[in-house]
């Protein structure tokens, strides 16, 4: 079902990445790679306890340890550095808490930075490390969400007075009494989410180089966004923006992790700049496990309002997040969990109440799809709402799933509902596997006592979502420039991480423009000339970054074409760019390269022989909303056989059907579906970040967080559907997320449909063996 | 030597082959052979990923044999031959597997890329037709959070099968 590319067009083929020669020859420049004469080595002296008062630091014998040029602890860098101010604006106690960027009289969780080395080796800064005397009072911690609440446990913040973040706050869109009052019953459940994380293959890293004569500070970042680094490391360091200068060269990997600038990473800037010296920081695995972030922590209890055949009418959801020690990112997601909460469904109501707390564990961070839990809830709910009424979980979906231009038009939370095929995924999805005899099959097998299983999830993605009224913070900028070779340079704020934004955006920028793709060069990650915008993030890159180069390199190429039509005397008409060179029956010789063409329009320009009124300025500049290309989605299905002596899960079957707009490069499209798939099939049958129940974290080593090994991800089948092109000529879309929102719900509905039989309710996401043979009643919980 | 040794314990020298070279050092005796190889020898293709042996980032061959750097003292490496992914390609022309790896999109974002190359290589050179479960096996060791693996193993698959038909072409 894949549009067939016209001859001669990059975009939509599966066109090398420009990227990969450089990398498969150990030629990348990570920031672990990097050397600057002088440079100095990070280590930071971490809390064993994950909540405790910080009575004195002893860093004597450190500093006069072999190799130690400067131990900084919390009280010396809250001078050099000012502390993290945040502000929840739905807190009932005001939500203003600040924290240091090394932990200051207070140690928050295990892994909490409390002072930092810097030595001339990275060996010499650990081992000063061990030289570093705290003393600690031990305070309570605080590790669940029960504890959270209890007011006879300390505050973890005395200025929240207590240790609930925010809320409970409810929103209420429709007639939700209405609708529960006409429902014929109402099916309850408590799902939860557990905590894991992102765990990109490099840490956290960087470089910071302070130059003492000329005050300016550059810093080399492992980053999805050089801007947002830039703006918070000038904030917290208290210097002018001009004087930082932020570059990123290659990302082993993200996920949402890398965005800003961390506490480590500004201590780091703040020692450079107190020395005069470069210093460079390279997370270590440890420290990535432990404290670089965790995400998706979430309860929710919800109520359906459903109709006996199968209708939901609507939905009573509270939801609680687990933010972690250091409040930032969570309270961002429940606004996204509520709005998505109806996804592609016809829900007519809907009651949402929010609430966060903080807890002596790892800060929560954006991690790919960060608010997946409404895909979550909502597709379990939707297979318990079946098992409830006896029927069959596709019929609950395609009663309920919205009908593309029939009403309702919009999610009862707001945004349009345009252009979605998501009843045409599941339908596809459903006739891939040929349901009806795979149920066949399943029912036999089960004769035989193996517990065979269908799951199936459908979901939409803000990629970037319907265009917003009056949202004209939400662009982005590309800038299209034709250098003096007869390059193309396409500058983005974009910052790849593996996506290989270098390929796909230079793919677009080449067939507008008319050059060979080897002559577009697309530039990231410089603070000194990437254009604003926040970075890599919430699936924007195509439909915006890519609507933008567009939109650049067609003006671009308008401008070129009225110049050269004066030169050479001729209409614009008939001249065209093609090849990277200048053609048309008047070009003398028929073709012109366009670096002699930008050497005579300077020297016409120059000359004053260009009419008034001819733009000689060989650049332009696009700002691009993602216009109506609106929302990428699909359905997945999986299908399992659960060993129900040993608990283990076999995956004999995975396929994606899906919809993310005109595809640039399907080989880049399907490589993000299948990464997003696998962390989806690690979250289920593997990871968790576990802390016992003193708030000491069990996961910190590769061989305690179990990632997804090449015998672990089955093949993955996928389908691109055709898209409903909205918008005149931007209808590419994001698609980096909607595997990992996809894949869980997915999984754990094949699992639960596999063990139904037993009568076990799976509620929960993490499903490794010991916990499958729980549900099944083999062993006792 | 781009980085010499700061440390607090004596040197002991080493001399070794790197990708064919002979190239030599003063190590700590803790300094990993990763670190050596990255630091003084400035081979930064080699990737840590979480020094404690699992994720296979690291991995060179260490007398033909993958290895993982991190776990490797460089002292103990002393004597022997080492190759790393800088050692992949010959006269700046890719090896077929690297080519075969480009061309299938295997990677995403890099990082665990040079392991892969390495264990790949060592596969292909002890069994140059393997099944695609050989292949799954065989790096089942290293971890890549990018690519849920699919293209990695079909890159394996492609470099074996231009191999085999290269083979082929020359009887």
């Amino acid at each position: 079902m894949r549009a067939l590319v016209p001859a001669e067009r990059y975009t939509g083929a599966s066109v090398r990445r420009v990227e990969d020669e450089r990398l498969l020859t150990g030629r990348g420049t990570y920031v672990a790679d990097v050397r600057l004469p002088g440079m100095l080595h990070a280590a930071f002296c971490r809390s064993p306890l994950p909540h405790a008062r910080i009575v004195a630091v002893h860093t004597e014998s450190a500093r006069l340890a072999p190799g130690v040029v400067a131990v900084f602890d919390g009280a010396q860098m809250a001078q050099m550095a000012s502390p993290v101010a945040s502000l929840i604006e739905s807190s009932p106690s005001g939500g203003k808490v600040s924290f240091g960027i090394l932990a200051v009289d207070k140690a928050r969780l295990v892994g909490d930075p409390v002072a930092l080395v810097v030595a001339e080796s990275r060996a010499l800064a650990e081992d000063a490390c061990e030289l570093i005397q705290v003393d600690y009072e031990e305070l309570a911690p605080v590790v669940t969400v029960e504890q959270a609440l209890d007011p006879n446990l300390p505050a973890i913040f005395e200025e929240l007075g207590g240790n609930r973040l925010f809320g409970p706050e409810t929103k209420v869109f429709g007639n939700v009494d209405g609708a529960f009052a006409r429902a014929d019953r109402v099916v309850r459940a408590s799902i939860h989410q557990h905590r894991h994380q992102n765990v990109p293959m490099e840490g956290r890293a960087i470089l910071a180089s302070f130059d003492p004569s000329s005050g300016q500070l550059l810093v080399r970042a492992s980053t999805q966004g050089v801007n947002t680094t830039r703006r918070m490391l000038a904030e917290q360091l208290r210097m002018p923006l001009d004087r930082l200068r932020v570059v990123a060269e290659d990302v082993g990997g993200s996920f949402g992790l890398k965005f800003g600038a961390s506490r480590e990473e500004v201590a780091c800037c703040a020692a450079s700049r107190a020395l005069g010296r470069p210093v460079r920081w390279i997370e270590d695995r440890w420290e990535n496990l432990t404290v670089s972030g965790q995400a998706r922590e979430e309860s929710f209890e919800v109520e359906a309002a459903v109709t006996a055949g199968g209708l939901i009418l609507a939905l009573r959801v509270q939801m609680v997040i687990d933010s972690g020690a250091y409040p930032g990112f969570a309270p961002l997601v429940v606004d996204t969990v509520r709005e998505m909460m109806p996804g592609p469904y016809r829900l007519e109501a809907l009651a949402f109440t929010s609430s966060g707390v903080v807890t002596n564990k790892a800060s929560y961070v954006a991690y790919r799809g960060p608010w997946a839990a409404e895909t979550f809830v909502r597709e379990r709910m939707v297979d318990l709402v079946a098992q409830e009424l006896g029927i069959s979980a596709m019929e609950v979906r395609l009663r309920n799933l919205a009908t593309r231009d029939e009403a309702p038009l919009r999610m009862v939370t707001g945004p349009s509902l345009a252009g979605i095929t998501a009843r045409d995924s599941l339908l596809r999805a459903a006739e891939m596997v040929d349901l009806a005899s795979l149920q066949e099959h399943q029912r036999q097998l089960r004769e035989e006592g193996r517990y065979l299983g269908v799951g199936f999830a459908t979901y939409i993605e803000p990629a970037p979502g319907p265009r917003q009224e009056g949202g004209e913070e939400n662009t982005e900028r590309v800038r299209v420039e034709l250098d003096r070779e007869g390059s193309l340079l396409v500058h983005t704020a974009q910052m790849p991480h593996g996506q290989g934004h270098r390929t796909t955006l230079a793919q677009v920028a080449a067939d507008e423009f008319g050059m060979r793709l080897g002559q577009v060069r697309v530039m990231v990650g410089d603070t000194q000339r990437t254009p604003e915008g926040f970075g890599t993030g919430g699936s924007r890159f195509a439909a915006m970054a890519g609507g933008a180069a567009l939109h650049g390199a067609r003006r671009l190429r308008g401008k070129v074409l009225e110049a050269a039509a004066q030169i050479l005397d001729l209409a614009p008409a008939e001249l065209d760019i093609s090849h990277g060179e200048l053609v048309g029956p008047g070009v003398p010789g028929g073709r012109l390269p366009l670096a002699e063409l930008v050497r005579r329009i300077e020297l016409a320009a120059r000359s004053g022989q260009l009419p008034p009124g001819t733009d000689a300025d060989l650049t332009a500049t696009e700002d691009f909303d993602g216009g109506q290309s609106g929302w990428s989605g699909g359905t997945h299905c999986c299908v399992v056989e659960v060993d129900p002596d040993t608990g283990l899960v076999r995956i004999l079957r995975y396929l994606v059907v899906e919809d993310c707009g005109d595809l640039i490069n399907p080989a880049v499209v399907d490589g993000q579906i299948r990464g997003g798939v696998a962390q989806g099939v690690g979250a289920v049958l593997l990871e968790r970040s576990a802390y016992d129940p003193q708030g000491q974290y069990l996961s910190a080593t590769l061989m305690d967080y179990l990632l997804p090994t090449s015998l672990d991800i089955p093949h993955i089948e996928i389908e691109h559907l055709i898209p409903v092109r909205l918008d005149p000529d931007v209808n590419f879309r994001g698609v980096g997320e909607g595997g990992m929102i996809a894949a869980p719900p997915t999984i754990c509905n094949a699992i639960a449909d596999a063990i139904s039989p037993f009568g076990a309710k799976v509620l929960e996401q993490h499903l490794p063996p010991a916990r499958i043979v729980e549900l099944i009643g083999a062993i006792s919980a | 030597m781009l980085e010499p040794e700061v440390g607090q314990g004596a040197l002991l020298s080493i001399r070794l082959q790197v990708n064919g070279e002979e190239r030599e050092g003063e190590v700590e005796g803790r300094t990993t052979l990763a670190d050596f190889l990255r630091d003084q020898l400035g081979l930064t293709g080699t990737h840590l990923g979480c020094e404690h042996g699992v994720c296979g980032a690291c991995t060179v061959l260490l007398d033909s044999l993958p290895t993982r750097s991190c776990l490797v003292l460089a002292a103990s490496a002393d004597g022997c031959r080492v190759e790393t992914v800088e050692g992949l390609a010959r006269d700046g022309r890719l090896s077929r597997l690297q080519q075969a790896m480009w061309d299938s999109h295997s990677f995403q974002c890099g990082f665990c890329t040079p392991g892969f190359l390495i264990q790949a290589a060592a596969l292909l050179a002890e069994n140059p037709t393997p099944t695609e479960a050989e292949v799954r096996h065989a790096l089942s060791g290293n971890l890549c959070r990018c690519t849920g693996y699919e293209s990695i193993v079909r890159g394996v698959l492609a470099a074996a099968e231009g191999r085999e038909l290269a083979g082929e072409g020359s009887k």
